[in-house]
C-alpha cells in the first residue's frame, strides 16, 4: 500500500481527501439540518403541505437522505486515511503522517457521531406527521 | 531581521542583551501601553474576577430575599435588576473574559511562541473588555441596569413594555463586549495555527490550546447572532423599526431564535475551555498523559459543532411543528456522547496513572462530579415531553447552575491554583485552599440541590417572592444558607491568592511536573518567554529530554521576534518582528467607548466623534512603516 | 483516468501533503471576513424567517415590489470593481507601483458611484416608504445599510492603501496591507449579490 508514488497532481488533491474525511460529516449534517428545519417549519407555517409541487414528506426524506450518503462517503475516506496514515507512520517517523493519521482517526469517529444524528432525527420521518405541533 | 550569531557572542551575554530588550519600565506610561500577553492574562483573571464578585453580591441578595416566603429584603424592580445583572455578568463579564484571561497567559507559553499573534489587538481587546464592564455594571449603581432577564426575551423588553435605559445598557454594553470577544477568539486561533513551536504538529497540541481554538471558532461563528439580535432590538427601541412587532409585521420569536443561536452555543464557549484546563492539569497529578489524546480531540470538536444544532431545544415548548423539533433532539441527546467521551477519558487517566492529591486535583474531581449531575439532568431536556413540564421552573435553574459552575467555576478555581506559579512566581497554601475546596464543594451542592426538589414541586424562576405553605420554605431557606457557605469558600480562594502573592514562598521551577510547554520556561516566565526557540518531539515536551536540553543549549533567538511555522505540522517558515508596546489599543478602545456612551445617551454628535477619532486611532495604528532605503530599491 | 488520479491522490504523501503556508495578517483577515459573512447569513435568514413567517402579501400593506434597474446598475458597478484591485495587487507583486496606484484608484471610483447611486435609490425609496413604516421598510434599509457601511469602510481601507502607496510604503516583497485590504474588498463585493438577491430579486419570485 505504501509503496505506491505520488505526483505533484495527488499531492495537489490529496489534502482535499484528507479534508474531506475529517469535515465532511459535519457540512452534510449542518446543511440537512438547516434545510430540513427551515423548510418544515416554513412550509408548515405558511399551512401548506406541498414544497413547488412536491408533497413535504418526500422533501423531508431527501433532506435526511442526502447528507446521511455524504456523510458515509466521508465516513470511507476518514477510514481509508486513518488506515493508510498509521501505515505509513510505523514506516516512517515523519510527522506529517501522524498528523494526518490522527485527523484520520477524528474523521472517522466525527463522521460515525454525525451519521447516528442524521439517522436519529431522520428516523422521525417515518413516524411523525410533518405539521403536527 | 538582524543575525546577530550566537556563536559569536556566549548564550549568557545573549540572553542579556535580550533581557535589555523586552524589558519594561515601571511606568505609568509602560502600565498602559503594554502588550505582554502575560500581564493581559492576568488583567483578564483580575478583572473578570471583580466581576465574579460583585455579580455574586447580587446573587446573595437574592437569596437573601428568597431566604423565607414574603421576604421584603428587596423591591420586584430591584429584583429584576439584580437576577438579569447577576446572568448577564457571570455569562458575558465573567466566565468568557476569564477564561480568555487564562487563554491569554497560558496559550503562547504552551505553544512556545513569544507572545500572542497579534499582541496589540490583545491589548485593545482587554481595555474594551474592561470599559464594556464598566458600563453594564456602572448602570446597577445608578439604578438603570438592564431588569428583563440575562435572555431579554421580546416583547418584554421592547417598546413600550421597557422603557428607560436599562435594555439599551444591555444591548449596547453586549455589542460593545463583542468587539472585545471576537478580537480575542480571532488572535487565539491565528496563535494556535501560526505560532507553534517547530515540531508541534496538529496532534502534538496541548488538549487546552485545542479547547480554545474550538472555542474560539464557536464565537466567531455565534457571536454575530447575538450582535445582530441585540442591534435588531436597539434599532427598534431607539429609531422605531418594527422587527420584533407583530402588529407591523415583525415577529416576537425571531429574537427567541437568534438569541439561541448565539446562546447554546455560548454554554459550551464557557465550558469548553474549562474541560481544556481540566485536561491541562490532569497529566500533573496523574503522572501520564490524559488518555486517549485523538478521543479527547474528537469530543471537543464535535461539542463545537453539534452545539449550533441544539437552539431549538430552548424553544420545545412554542408550539413549532414537532418533526422539525425532532432533527434538534437528535442532536440533543446525542452531545453527550463526546462529553461522555471526555469524561470516561479523564476517569481512566486517573485510573491508570499514579494519583497526587493535590488542590487543583481536588477542584477537578470536584468538577468531574458536578458536571456529570448537571449533564444528567441536561440529558433529561433533550426529552421534549419532560422539558414541557419543567421549561421556565427552578429545575432549570438548578441545572445550569450545576453546568456552568459545576462544569466552568470548579476547573477555573482549580487553573488558579495550579497556574499561579506561571503567574505569579508563587505557591498557595495547601491547607487554606483545601479548606476553600471543602466549603465551595459543599456549599454548591447545598444551595443547588434543593433547587431541583422545589423546581420539580412546581416553584417558577425568576419570581421576587412566593407565598408559604406550597413546600417551598425549606428547599429555599437551606439553599440560602448554602449560598453564603459558598460565598465564605470563594472568599477563602481570594484569601489564599492575596496571601500567596504577598508573602507566598516563591515557587520552585516546575513545581507540579507538568507535562507542556509553560513549565519548561522559567517560573514565573521571563517577558520573552523562552530565549530559544523550543523543539517539540512529541506530546509531551516538558516531560521530554532532548526538548528540555535544546533549550538550554539552542541559539537564542535575538530581539522582539518570533518564528511562524506550518498551519498543520509546524514546519519553520520564516521570522517575523513583533509589535512593541502602545498606547494606540487603549486609545482605540477609548474612541469606541465614546461611540457607545454617545449612542446610549442619544448624544449622536458625541457618537460621530467617537467614529472618527476611532478611524483616526486606527490609520495610524495600521499604517505601513517605511522600507527601508534597501528594501525602496529592490522595488 | 479517475482510477489513476484517486490512486496518485490517496496515496500515503498524497494525503499528508500540507498546502503553502500563509501569514498571520492573511489568517486574521479571513477570520474577521468569517465571522462577518456570519453576520450577514444571520441578517439575511432574519430577512426570510420575517418574510416566510409573515405570509402574503409581501411587502405588506401599501409598500410595492422594489423596482430592479437602479440595483441592476449597482451590481453591474459594484461586481466588477474586484477586478482592478487584483490587477493592482498582481502588479506590486511584480514591483510595479504604477499598477497598484491606478488599479486602486479605479477601484475606489467605482466603489463611490456604487454609494452615490446607493443614494439616488434611498430618495426615491424614502418618497414611498422609510425605516418605520413596516417591517420590510426595516428589514430594507437595515440591511442595504448596514453593506453601504461596509463598502464605506472598505473605500476607507482602500484610500488608506492607496495613500501608503503613493508614499511608496509597497514593495514587491512588502505589500501585505495590499493582499488584506483586497480580501476585505472581496468580501465586501460578493456579499453585495446575496442582498441584491435577498432584498431586490427574491421579491419578485
Amino acid at each position: 500500500m505504501t509503496t505506491i508514488r505520488s505526483t505533484a497532481r495527488g499531492r495537489r488533491l490529496g489534502p482535499a481527501f484528507s479534508w474531506f474525511g475529517v469535515v465532511g460529516g459535519a457540512v452534510a449534517w449542518s446543511v440537512h439540518l438547516i434545510a430540513a428545519w427551515a423548510v418544515d417549519e416554513l412550509t408548515c407555517g405558511a399551512g401548506r403541505a406541498t414544497v413547488a409541487g412536491v408533497p413535504l414528506v418526500a422533501v423531508m426524506w431527501v433532506a435526511v437522505i442526502v447528507p446521511a450518503l455524504v456523510t458515509a462517503a466521508a465516513l470511507a475516506v476518514s477510514a481509508l486515511v486513518w488506515r493508510r496514515e498509521s501505515a505509513a507512520a510505523r514506516q516512517r517517523a515523519d510527522r506529517g503522517y501522524g498528523r494526518t493519521g490522527m485527523l484520520g482517526l477524528v474523521g472517522l469517529g466525527a463522521n460515525a457521531l454525525f451519521l447516528s444524528i442524521i439517522v436519529a432525527g431522520g428516523a422521525a420521518v417515518l413516524v411523525l406527521p410533518v405539521c403536527q405541533p | 531581521m538582524t543575525t546577530t550569531s550566537a556563536q559569536a557572542v556566549p548564550r549568557a551575554v545573549a540572553v542579556a542583551r535580550l533581557e535589555e530588550q523586552w524589558r519594561e519600565q515601571r511606568s505609568l506610561r509602560s502600565w498602559f501601553a503594554t502588550v505582554d500577553h502575560k500581564r493581559i492574562g492576568r488583567r483578564y483573571l483580575v478583572t473578570a474576577g471583580a466581576f465574579f464578585g460583585l455579580a455574586g453580591i447580587d446573587a446573595l441578595l437574592l437569596r437573601t430575599q428568597l431566604a423565607r416566603a414574603g421576604g421584603d429584603v428587596l423591591s420586584p424592580d430591584q429584583y429584576n435588576q439584580l437576577f438579569t445583572m447577576h446572568g448577564t455578568a457571570m455569562i458575558f463579564l465573567f466566565a468568557t473574559p476569564m477564561l480568555f484571561g487564562f487563554g491569554n497567559a497560558l496559550v503562547p507559553l504552551m505553544l512556545g511562541a513569544r507572545d500572542m499573534a497579534f499582541p496589540r489587538l490583545n491589548a485593545f481587546g482587554y481595555w474594551v473588555f474592561l470599559f464594556a464592564g464598566l458600563i453594564m455594571f456602572s448602570s446597577q449603581f445608578l439604578g438603570v441596569a438592564p431588569n428583563g432577564g440575562w435572555f431579554a426575551y421580546v416583547p418584554l423588553t421592547d417598546l413600550p413594555y421597557s422603557l428607560g435605559r436599562n435594555l439599551d445598557v444591555y444591548t449596547l454594553g453586549l455589542i460593545f463586549l463583542g468587539v472585545s470577544t471576537t478580537a480575542g477568539a480571532i488572535n487565539f486561533i491565528v496563535t494556535s495555527i501560526k505560532l507553534r513551536a517547530p515540531g508541534m504538529s496538529l496532534n502534538r497540541a496541548p488538549l487546552f490550546v485545542w479547547a480554545i481554538v474550538a472555542t474560539s471558532f464557536m464565537v466567531l461563528f455565534a457571536l454575530p447572532a447575538l450582535n445582530a439580535a441585540n442591534a435588531l432590538l436597539f434599532l427598534d427601541r431607539r429609531f422605531g423599526t418594527h422587527f420584533f412587532q407583530p402588529d407591523a409585521g415583525g415577529n416576537t420569536l425571531l429574537w427567541q431564535h437568534l438569541f439561541w443561536i448565539f446562546g447554546h452555543p455560548d454554554v459550551y464557549i464557557i465550558v469548553l475551555p474549562a474541560l481544556g484546563i481540566v485536561s491541562a492539569i490532569l497529566p500533573a497529578f496523574c503522572r501520564r498523559g490524559v488518555a486517549a489524546y485523538p478521543l479527547v480531540v474528537l469530543a471537543t470538536i464535535t461539542i463545537a459543532i453539534i452545539s449550533f444544532g441544539v437552539w431549538v431545544h430552548h424553544m420545545f415548548a412554542t408550539g413549532l411543528p414537532s418533526l422539525s423539533l425532532s432533527f434538534f433532539s437528535a442532536a440533543s441527546v446525542l452531545i453527550t456522547i463526546p462529553s461522555g467521551i471526555q469524561v470516561f477519558a479523564w476517569v481512566a487517566t486517573m485510573l491508570f496513572g499514579r494519583i497526587v492529591v493535590r488542590v487543583p486535583l481536588l477542584f477537578v474531581v470536584g468538577f468531574i462530579v458536578t458536571f456529570v449531575m448537571g449533564g444528567v439532568t441536561g440529558v433529561m431536556f433533550g426529552i421534549t415531553a419532560f422539558d414541557m413540564q419543567i421549561t421556565d421552573s427552578y429545575f432549570v435553574v438548578a441545572h445550569f447552575h450545576y453546568v456552568l459552575f459545576g462544569g466552568a467555576v470548579f476547573p477555573i478555581i482549580g487553573g488558579l491554583y495550579y497556574w499561579l506559579p506561571v503567574l505569579t512566581g508563587k505557591m498557595a497554601s495547601e491547607v487554606l485552599g483545601r479548606w476553600a475546596f471543602g466549603l465551595v464543594f459543599g456549599g454548591f451542592h447545598l444551595t443547588f440541590f434543593p433547587m431541583h426538589l422545589s423546581g420539580l414541586l412546581g416553584m417558577p424562576r425568576r419570581v421576587y417572592t412566593y407565598p408559604t405553605g406550597l413546600g417551598w420554605d425549606p428547599w429555599n431557606l437551606l439553599s440560602t444558607i448554602g449560598s453564603y457557605v459558598l460565598a465564605v469558600g470563594l472568599l477563602l480562594v481570594v484569601l489564599s491568592v492575596v496571601l500567596a502573592v504577598a508573602r507566598g514562598p516563591r515557587a520552585a521551577v516546575d513545581p507540579w511536573g507538568g507535562d507542556t510547554l509553560e513549565w519548561a520556561a522559567t517560573t514565573p516566565p521571563r517577558p520573552y518567554n523562552f530565549a530559544s526557540i523550543p523543539q517539540v518531539f512529541g506530546l509531551h515536551p516538558a516531560w521530554d529530554r532532548r526538548t528540555l536540553s535544546r533549550l538550554e543549549t539552542d541559539e537564542v533567538l535575538p530581539g522582539h521576534q518570533a518564528l511562524l511555522t506550518s498551519e498543520l505540522d509546524a514546519r519553520p517558515q520564516r521570522l517575523v518582528s513583533m509589535p512593541e508596546a502602545s498606547l494606540r489599543p487603549l486609545l482605540a478602545a477609548l474612541a469606541l467607548l465614546v461611540v457607545v456612551l454617545g449612542l446610549l445617551w442619544a448624544v449622536y454628535w458625541l457618537a460621530i466623534a467617537g467614529v472618527v477619532a476611532t478611524i483616526v486611532v486606527v490609520v495610524g495604528w495600521l499604517w505601513p512603516p517605511q522600507l527601508t532605503r534597501a528594501e525602496a530599491e529592490a522595488a | 483516468m479517475t482510477g489513476k488520479l484517486f490512486t496518485e491522490s490517496t496515496a500515503p504523501e498524497a494525503l499528508a501533503a500540507e498546502p503553502a503556508p500563509r501569514s498571520t495578517g492573511w489568517w486574521g483577515m479571513v477570520g474577521f471576513v468569517t465571522t462577518e459573512a456570519a453576520l450577514f447569513a444571520v441578517l439575511l435568514g432574519t430577512f426570510f424567517y420575517l418574510r416566510f413567517q409573515h405570509g402574503e402579501p409581501w411587502p405588506p400593506r401599501e409598500i410595492e415590489r422594489p423596482q430592479l434597474t437602479v440595483p441592476l446598475i449597482m451590481t453591474a458597478v459594484l461586481l466588477p470593481s474586484s477586478l482592478p484591485v487584483v490587477w493592482a495587487e498582481r502588479g506590486i507583486r511584480r514591483g510595479q507601483r504604477w499598477r497598484l496606484r491606478l488599479g486602486l484608484a479605479a477601484t475606489i471610483v467605482m466603489g463611490l458611484t456604487f454609494l452615490s447611486l446607493q443614494v439616488m435609490e434611498y430618495q426615491t425609496k424614502l418618497r414611498e416608504f422609510t425605516f418605520t413604516t413596516d417591517v420590510f421598510g426595516s428589514l430594507f434599509y437595515a440591511i442595504t445599510g448596514f453593506h453601504g457601511l461596509h463598502v464605506a469602510v472598505g473605500l476607507l481601507i482602500l484610500s488608506w492603501v492607496l495613500a501608503a502607496s503613493l508614499r511608496g510604503s509597497f514593495s514587491s516583497h512588502k505589500h501585505e496591507r495590499v493582499s488584506l485590504a483586497a480580501i476585505y474588498w472581496h468580501f465586501v463585493d460578493l456579499v453585495w449579490v446575496a442582498i441584491l438577491f435577498t432584498v431586490y430579486l427574491s421579491q419578485h419570485l
